[in-house]
């Protein structure tokens, strides 16, 4: 999620067509600015200095597969959620997705829009609301070192 | 007694034709899993193109009316979503030409009749075999041709894609990760000379003898019949009257040499006896 409140949403195919197809629907649709690669490392190189709340990829690419860059999503940006879009309808690679990279949800080509967009209206959702309880967490854990803070200097001023 | 040795030369022909031909469409059947990997994408692509072209429409007409009755000139945003239609238009144009171009190859491969002996360009005959195996190779393998120009060939053509289909084929399974194949073609005189080569991992000295007879494989369950090369030799050889043979290196990959005389009509035979370089 950007400062201004737009969601981020990264299409990674090698096929470039299939990138202009779901970019011009969420451009449709949708006010989410895409960021579209034909090129898994370029992605991932994309995904180490810029936040975004859902990468959704092809499996089979030339040089880096669709699991091995989300693992680097996930190494990069543990909160943004990981979509697998293949026509590789391998029972292996959904499996190996799912375990080793964490996968949010597994879509097979040809893709339906409206199921699409569900999938990633919900994962923004729940990239978002990750993100806000990463920074509660880091709230309380903030709180709770100055609440010990305190209770020491408590202490002191007691014993 | 002749008539007996005729009648089971026969038997033993058909038996080879059906042979060849089972062998064919077992190539084909594993080929197609790859041709529809090929096709899966643009039709996606189409199909969420007319669902988008379809929604943009409603949403055009909408901003049609809303202008119409404002009495204003169409917005700004009509214009946009015109530029999604006309793009979405031509990706469509691309992922139709795409899936025709996949089907085109695959007609020309299964169509040929191989009864007939024709004269055809080699050439393009490897051109429609790349073109279909492409689909599986795309995104491991760089396909390098180097073709010269070449005589047509007096062969049967069904035969021969049956042929480079399956050195191809091999040729993409020897390369584990990533790799290159090769294939060039050269006139020689009377023949012409086709060769396949991979970056793959070689082929074992203990197997090198073995590797044209019948039933041998080194591959796992289902992804070889074992007969692939024997029946390679039988077209090259003692259909056509060439010669195959191949140069191997381990861990540096294989090629595979075919040698095709340009004329059928008339070949002596002792061309067919000529040694074989191995």
């Amino acid at each position: 999620m950007a400062d201004n409140g737009q969601a981020h949403v990264m299409l990674v195919d090698d096929e470039d067509m299939v990138i202009t197809s779901i970019r011009a629907f969420l451009q449709l649709e949708t006010d989410y600015a895409v960021h579209g690669f034909t090129s898994p490392e370029e992605a991932a190189g994309h995904l180490r200095t810029n936040p975004v709340d859902v990468v959704v990829t092809d499996y089979l690419m030339p040089r880096m597969n669709g699991i091995q860059l989300l693992s680097k999503a996930r190494e990069y940006q543990p909160e943004a959620a990981r979509v697998l879009l293949t026509g590789h309808a391998d029972k292996q690679s959904a499996i190996q997705a799912i375990n080793d990279v964490g996968l949010y949800q597994y879509l097979e080509k040809p893709w339906d829009n409206s199921q699409l967009l569900l999938v990633i209206q919900s994962a923004i959702e729940r990239t978002q609301l990750l993100r806000k309880l990463r920074s509660k967490v880091e709230e309380l854990d903030a709180a709770h070192t100055n609440l010990k803070d305190v209770q020491g200097r408590l202490l002191r001023a007691f014993l | 007694m002749s008539d007996e040795v005729a009648r089971l030369r026969e038997e033993l022909d058909l038996a080879t034709q059906k042979l060849i031909e089972s062998h064919k469409m077992a190539s084909l059947g594993r080929l197609s899993a790859s041709v529809i990997h090929e096709i899966r994408t643009p039709i996606g692509s189409i199909l969420s193109n007319n669902d988008v072209i379809l929604r943009s429409l409603d949403k055009l007409k909408q901003l049609l009316a809303d202008a119409r009755k404002q009495g204003a000139p169409p917005t700004e945003q009509s214009l946009d979503v015109l530029d999604i239609i006309a793009g979405l238009a031509a990706v469509d144009k691309i992922a139709c030409e795409r899936i025709s171009s996949v089907i085109r190859s695959l007609k020309t491969f299964a169509r040929v009749n191989e009864g007939e002996l024709a004269r055809v360009n080699i050439n393009d005959l490897l051109t429609n075999t790349l073109k279909l195996t492409a689909a599986s190779f795309r995104r491991r393998i760089e396909t390098v041709t180097d073709f010269s120009e070449l005589p047509e060939v007096e062969c049967y053509p069904g035969l021969l894609n049956q042929v480079f289909l399956n050195l191809i084929v091999n040729a993409g399974q020897a390369i584990e990760n990533e790799g290159t194949i090769t294939v060039k073609t050269r006139a020689e005189g009377e023949r012409v000379h086709i060769s396949v080569a991979d970056t793959g991992r070689g082929i074992p000295p203990e197997v090198r003898e073995r590797i044209f007879a019948a039933g041998f494989t080194t591959k796992p369950m289902g992804e070889g019949t074992g007969l692939g090369l024997s029946i390679t030799r039988e077209i090259v050889e003692d259909t056509h009257g060439g010669c195959i043979w191949f140069d191997t290196e381990v861990g540096r990959g294989t090629t595979f040499h075919v040698q095709l005389p340009v004329e059928q009509k008339g070949r002596s035979d002792a061309w067919r006896t000529t040694d074989r370089p191995m």
